[in-house]
């Protein structure tokens, strides 16, 4: 149980906010499309994606975890683990 | 004609850490206005947080964007926003300080043990390890060179940037040198002076000055980054005449006596800010 439980973790949002960090269209960021092999990911955009989802979700990320950050299922999951669940 | 910083606006991209964070203070310390952008996940920014609260403690403007300054759309967001924060006084200065690049060799060392890899920052590269591969080459180039021009274009259509504005970007001696694992982050530096000679001739005209500044070996957290840094402190001290390294604080001072006047007759400089270090012996 965290305080941030309230904050549900809305996979659309998700990916339109990778797709705008990315420079690319919603379509093209498939669920587990790879962010480095197949869409262009950098260690910059990696980190502006961090950045992003900190504000968006109240949350911290380690350096560690962002290992997550390669496609929208792993940050999906990272999220939903960090937010306490669905 | 020297003009005060009082109630002037500057524009710091980098503004978190190293030097930005010194000019910063340095700007406020004269009483001028400080935008700033960084890019930092929770400690920085809180850290960056606290930077502009002691800002406006001395009683000037502190905003602060969280916020990739090598994206477009940070420019298309923020470009207008600083109009709205300057209103008629523009910005009276502007710096360049972002590190943000891969340091990786170009080919692998004879022997494959241990290669020395790291980044800038504390993000770790997508696929570590290695040598450099095109997108990290043009990552690097494109946030730590690049970024100065479209930065540039962009104030300047705003009406951002007008006579006797100062831009400043940082370098390194690491422009010209050959350190382990700097290529990358060398060839951004030397495009970086390219884009200020460039810059500094197409703004002469609108009576704009742009320099470089080249700071000496400085302790910053950018600096620790670079493989092997730490063996760098004890030659360099021993080069400096002055018998101590550059700190932060040297390049903000530095950046608020040569903005204290109206003049853009320095221009197109690399200027450096090292008390010497390069051509002690």
């Amino acid at each position: 149980m965290t305080r941030n439980l309230e904050i549900a973790v809305d996979r659309e949002e998700l990916r339109a906010l990778v797709a705008d960090t990315l420079e690319r269209s919603p379509a093209e960021v498939t669920d587990d499309a790879d962010f480095v092999g197949e869409l262009d990911l950098d260690s910059l955009m990696a980190l502006e994606i961090v950045v992003r989802l900190e504000k968006r979700y109240r949350i911290r990320v380690k350096d560690e975890e962002f290992a997550s950050i390669t496609s929208l299922n792993g940050i999906y999951d990272l999220l939903t683990a960090k937010l306490g669940g669905t | 004609m020297l003009v005060p910083l009082k109630d002037s606006w500057s524009l710091v991209l980098g503004v978190s850490s190293g030097m930005g964070r010194a000019t910063a203070r340095a700007l406020a310390a004269e009483g001028g206005n400080v935008i700033g952008i960084h890019l930092d996940t929770a400690d920085g920014q809180e850290a960056a947080g606290e930077l502009a609260a002691e800002l406006r403690e001395r009683g000037v403007a502190a905003h602060f964007f969280n916020r990739n300054v090598a994206a477009a759309a940070t420019r298309a967001d923020l470009v207008p926003r600083i109009a709205e924060l300057t209103g008629d006084a523009g910005l009276r200065v502007v710096v360049h300080s972002v590190a943000f690049g891969s340091l990786l060799p170009f080919v692998p060392p004879p022997t494959a043990t241990d290669v020395p890899t790291a980044t800038v920052t504390a993000v770790p590269d997508a696929r570590g390890g290695g040598t450099i591969t095109a997108r990290q080459m043009a990552m690097t180039l494109d946030v730590m060179a690049h970024s100065l021009v479209y930065w540039t274009q962009d104030l300047l259509a705003a009406g951002l940037l007008r006579a006797g504005a100062k831009i400043y970007a940082l370098t390194s001696a690491g422009s010209s040198l050959v350190i382990p694992s700097y290529g990358a982050v060398s060839a951004a530096k030397s495009a970086l002076e390219s884009h200020v000679r460039q810059l500094a001739v197409e703004l002469a005209p609108r009576g704009v000055a742009v320099n470089a500044l080249r700071p000496g070996t400085t302790i910053t957290p950018a600096f620790r980054k670079i493989p092997g840094s730490a063996q760098f402190d004890d030659a360099c001290l021993a080069r400096n005449p002055h018998r101590r390294l550059t700190r932060p604080e040297d390049v903000g001072e530095a950046i608020v006596v040569l903005s204290a006047s109206d003049s853009s007759w320095v221009t197109g400089n690399v200027i450096g800010v090292d008390g010497g270090e390069l051509i002690g012996t």
